[in-house]
């Protein structure tokens, strides 16, 4: 019997397990205590700010730039596996101190290729709106097989970073991801990881959407909000690497 | 001149996703049978509409052996 027709037939699985924990959770929520996609879409615009006005602090004490890169990294694996309760609060210290990291490595980037800032912001904004309007005109649709295919994507380059970063204590790494690289096979995989930064924006901004429908508790803005800036911050990273190697040639 | 073009290219940017991000997604988009179900919402959703109920109504009747014979 095939997933569909099974759910055709017997209705979703009602396991608590599936449901996340909202289930039921919402119903009892007054109006004004639920998400709302004004309310996380100003979030975004929040953490956006104050992620602009890091960079700016980045670029110019670049020396600040490792040490807000680990307290970046450590606030969202807080953010995701402890409190996303709490997510009001670590979401905007994670904003401010990427953008403190991403200021830093811009400027690294600026002074090998110049000009190539301002062509990694333009693209990163132009992929964020072309992908919105797809989403909410309905062009891009996701389903459960959309989300499988980006999991999969996602757990790939993972793994590749991974091995890349253990590989890098023993003095070595993998040449392909290298942004000096501008092997047609190297800016090949950097396109492809691009791709899946890109498509992953879709997921955020139907988590996002659905949240809002279901009427999440009012945090979960600030959840929405962090999660689509955790993809913005990576496909910038992406790009700048992309179009490093293909300044390498 | 670079810290010009950053700042009118991030107020730029910002204003049009705050603009085409507080648009409600389409019914095209919405309404959907293979829409990805998150938070396990009761709320009825294409994919979690049941196309034939499998409970028959009316009343029920015994059947006997003998009726067969």
């Amino acid at each position: 019997m095939s997933r569909h027709s099974a759910i055709n037939r017997f209705g979703r699985s009602s396991n608590p397990a599936f449901s996340r924990g909202f289930e039921g959770h919402t119903e009892s929520l007054p109006l004004s205590e639920r998400m709302t996609l004004d309310g996380a879409v100003n979030k975004t615009g929040i953490l956006l700010s104050l992620c602009f006005a890091g960079s700016a602090i980045g670029w110019n004490i670049p020396a600040l730039m490792f040490p807000s890169a680990i307290v970046g990294f450590i606030l969202a694996m807080v953010t995701i596996f402890r409190s996303k309760e709490k997510a009001g609060s670590t979401a905007p210290l994670y904003a401010l101190s990427q953008g403190i990291f991403l200021g830093g490595i811009t400027l690294m980037y600026e002074n090998m290729f110049d000009g190539i800032a301002i062509q990694a912001i333009g693209l990163t904004f132009g992929i964020l709106a072309s992908l919105l309007v797809c989403y909410k005109s309905g062009l891009i649709k996701p389903t459960e097989n959309f989300r499988l295919m980006i999991a999969a994507g996602i757990g790939g380059i993972f793994i590749l970073y991974m091995v890349s970063f253990i590989m890098s204590f023993f003095g070595s790494g993998i040449s392909l991801l290298s942004p000096t690289n501008g092997s047609l096979m190297s800016i090949g995989l950097s396109l492809g990881i691009v791709c899946f930064a890109s498509l992953s924006l879709v997921l955020d901004f139907d988590f996002i959407e659905q949240g809002a429908e279901d009427g999440l508790p009012k945090y979960m803005e600030w959840y929405g909000a962090f999660s689509l800036m955790v993809t913005l911050i990576w496909l910038y990273l992406e790009i700048l690497r992309l179009l490093s190697k293909m300044r390498s040639r | 001149m670079n810290t010009i073009f950053f700042s009118v290219l991030a107020i730029f940017s910002l204003f049009v996703f705050m603009n085409l991000g507080k648009i409600k997604a389409s019914k095209k988009q919405t309404d959907r049978d293979d829409r990805i179900n998150r938070f396990g919402s009761k709320k009825a959703r294409g994919g979690q509409k049941k196309t034939h109920s499998t409970i028959i109504e009316g009343e029920s009747e015994v059947i006997d052996d003998e009726d067969k014979k």
